[in-house]
């Protein structure tokens, strides 16, 4: 029974259960708190982390780690906002494709750096967050994209719902980011890819000995990164409108800090993108919860954070790390069993 | 390619720290300085003792903003250009600045090298508190001019001239007469969107508007919280969300921040709010007009950045070329701004000021045009 639980869905679980704790808790102690526009609002706030942490979500599992995501996203709704404010009958399509194209660019040269480089990545993304910060710093010349220069279609877009009763919405971009989620899911638990990712993370040694392409694997790791940054960059114009030199600034750390919650393991290996997803959700529910609670003053919002944090990584450390050893022997046992039988069968029949 | 243990927790811990931080690396974005109790503009053209500048000499001119990449500051290099046109300047004035994250230090380095680069003058939106006071007062002793706009050095340390832009008792009374202006006589509840905690023009403000809501007049209106977006869209965002939330019978969402009302006015669009609070504050027309035209802010404040430019391009050409000498009581002219006065900086125990002035209110007769 056990068994049957790999020790990943025991933490997505966990954290299914603190969310619905958490809501409970605050629902308890916000008047109004369980309603429509709670979720529109908390649901919404989640469109470009969800988005960029399934793209970090790949590179910690190859025990690295992107740290340019916030200038790829600043960099990327600026270039894009600044193109739509000068060429505004451009189709939906093109402004999306350009985005994740020069995401891609970016985390192309992230990926070159680490992985034929050999570079460590956290030295690598630490240089280049910079060095595209200050791209976007030349590239603006000091000027600011505005809301008013872009096209109806884009603003009208965050408001734009699948399903709305009331209060409560299901916006149309927040499908899109959970799209996002679903798909990587997939290509992280069937595709080839995706299961090498794993054996990398685990073990690169033993990866590079059975063959597999580690360096290039790695190199498409960053590159998905850089282009799911690059959509999480349209999603951040499109939600904020007004972008600045400053745009996306810090969001690696929240980034990093949903993947971390979510149960991806920092030192690579194991993880998943619904868990990743789960910590987003996370945080951003006690985010919103906490400014919409009276009793929280603001500098005990921000350490309540540090210190989920901080939990998850210890959690993951103690607790998981057990778990996956009490696995791993338990599905040893169950194989040699199998064997053991199929052996005996096998006998009288010889 | 793969990241030690140690190194890897570490990473963590700071990210930790940062998160919990959240807010820290932001950008204040226009505005600034010090409130003024008693407004003193010299309006009145006296011929005597009013200097002019004597146009066509080179000086070397440097346009120091707090960052690079955000619209005031480009509009003050605006009104900076336009100034220098007029005076024929023969050495184009240098707009230069550091990046939003690294503004302190990136200003102390431009002030330092200001003088061995042959500088004049060095116009500064200053960020970086007294900490810039010691390279200010060598650049002084190798004789350029400091002259501060839009924030001052607090103690005047090293500091020839402070042209500021409004005065900061006005702000109080324009937020409150805004609140009014969209609650109706009926009066209602409201926030304060604010930029940091710490930023003192900010909380000058606040104070500001505090004072003023004493007043009869005001009885109706309820200042019911004051929250912090730190100068972040999205911080500001979802700051303006939980107002709402938090208070369901909100009518106005004040924000004294570029960013901030912007942001929030954004957030009460995306949330089909716009009918029920409005937002009003300090915004750029350029940033606000799509707000302003549908009905989400449709009244906000601000002073022209061009102006501040351009009178701050004046008071520099004239302070360089000793037309004036900066000190108390001088007059000067400066162009189609008219006639300014020299005097004593109410707001700070040392250093002398420039007061600009007036606030413009914006609404959607004007804001179109502005906004060009």
């Amino acid at each position: 029974m056990v068994r049957r639980i790999r020790p990943e869905q025991v933490r997505e679980l966990t954290l299914l259960f603190i969310l619905v704790a958490a809501v409970a808790f605050f629902a308890t102690q916000i008047p109004g708190y369980v309603s429509g526009r709670t979720f529109t609002d908390i649901s919404t706030g989640l469109e470009v982390i969800a988005v960029v942490a399934v793209g970090q979500t790949l590179v910690v599992l190859t025990r690295n780690i992107d740290l340019s995501v916030g200038s790829v996203v600043g960099l990327v709704a600026y270039f894009v906002g600044t193109l739509l404010a000068n060429e505004p009958g451009l189709a939906p399509a093109v402004p999306v494709a350009i985005a994740i194209a020069l995401g891609s660019a970016l985390g192309a040269i992230n990926g070159t750096i680490v992985a034929y480089g050999r570079v460590p990545a956290v030295v690598t993304t630490l240089g280049t967050l910079a060095i595209y910060r200050v791209a976007l710093v030349e590239l603006s010349g000091a000027k600011t994209v505005t809301t008013d220069s872009l096209p109806a279609w884009l603003l009208d877009l965050p408001r734009s719902s699948l399903v709305s009763l009331g209060d409560l919405d299901i916006r149309s971009l927040v499908v899109v980011a959970v799209a996002v989620v679903i798909a990587f899911q997939l290509l992280l638990y069937y595709a080839p890819y995706g299961r090498r990712l794993f054996a990398i993370g685990s073990n690169p040694d033993a990866a590079r000995v059975a063959g597999l392409p580690l360096q290039r694997d790695v190199f498409v790791a960053f590159v998905l990164s850089g282009a799911l940054a690059g959509l999480g960059g349209f999603l951040f114009l499109v939600r904020f409108g007004n972008i600045t030199v400053v745009a996306g600034q810090g969001l690696e750390l929240q980034v990093v800090a949903a993947v971390v919650v979510g149960g991806v393991n920092i030192f690579g290996g194991s993880g998943s993108m619904v868990g990743a997803l789960l910590g987003a959700a996370l945080i951003n529910l006690l985010q919103q919860s906490l400014l919409r609670w009276p009793a929280a003053n603001p500098f005990v919002q921000d350490a309540i954070l540090g210190l989920l944090i901080l939990l998850a990584v210890a959690s993951d450390k103690v607790v998981l790390e057990r778990l996956r050893t009490t696995w791993v022997r338990a599905r040893r046992r169950d194989d040699e069993r199998a064997t053991a039988s199929a052996a005996k069968q096998v006998t009288p029949g010889a | 390619m793969r990241i030690q243990h140690g190194a890897a927790l570490s990473l963590l811990a700071i990210s930790a720290l940062v998160i919990a931080a959240c807010g820290g690396p932001a950008a204040a974005p226009s505005a600034t300085v010090s409130a003024t109790a008693s407004a003193t503009q010299a309006a009145s053209p006296s011929a005597a003792g009013v200097a002019k500048a004597t146009p066509g000499q080179s000086v070397k001119m440097m346009l120091l903003p707090k960052f690079l990449g955000i619209l005031p500051f480009t509009q003050a290099n605006k009104g900076a250009t336009e100034a220098e046109a007029e005076l024929k300047n023969g050495t184009t004035h240098a707009f230069v600045g550091p990046t939003a994250d690294n503004s302190v230090q990136g200003q102390i380095e431009f002030m330092t090298n200001a003088s061995t680069q042959g500088y004049k003058v060095v116009m500064i939106s200053n960020n970086a508190g007294d900490q810039i006071a010691p390279a200010a007062q060598a650049a002084q002793a190798a004789g350029v001019k400091i002259v501060a706009w839009d924030s001052p050095i607090p103690s005047a340390k090293g500091e020839s001239l402070f042209v500021a832009q409004v005065d900061f008792n006005e702000t109080g009374k324009v937020m409150a007469d805004m609140a009014i202006n969209l609650m109706g006589a009926g009066g209602g509840k409201f926030a304060i969107l604010s930029a940091s905690p710490d930023a003192a023009n900010q909380n000058a403000w606040i104070k500001a508007l505090n004072d003023a809501l004493k007043d009869p007049k005001y009885a109706k209106l309820q200042l019911v919280d004051t929250v912090y977006g730190n100068d972040q869209s999205e911080k500001s965002y979802t700051q303006a969300q939980a107002l709402v939330a938090k208070y369901p019978d909100l009518k106005v969402i004040m924000a004294p921040t570029t960013v901030g009302i912007a942001a929030a006015a954004k957030a009460m669009q995306d949330g089909k709010l716009c009918d029920k609070v409005k937002v009003s504050g300090l915004g750029l027309p350029s940033e606000m007009v799509s707000y302003t035209l549908n009905g989400c802010a449709p009244q906000f404040a601000l002073w022209s950045f061009v102006d501040l430019g351009y009178l701050t391009y004046y008071a520099s050409y004239l302070l360089a070329t000793g037309a004036i000498k900066g000190a108390d009581g001088e007059q000067f002219e400066a162009g189609r701004m008219g006639t300014f006065k020299i005097t004593k900086d109410p707001t700070r125990s040392d250093g002398l000021r420039v007061l600009m002035g007036p606030f413009k209110l914006y609404d959607k007769n004007n804001v179109e045009a502005e906004a060009k």
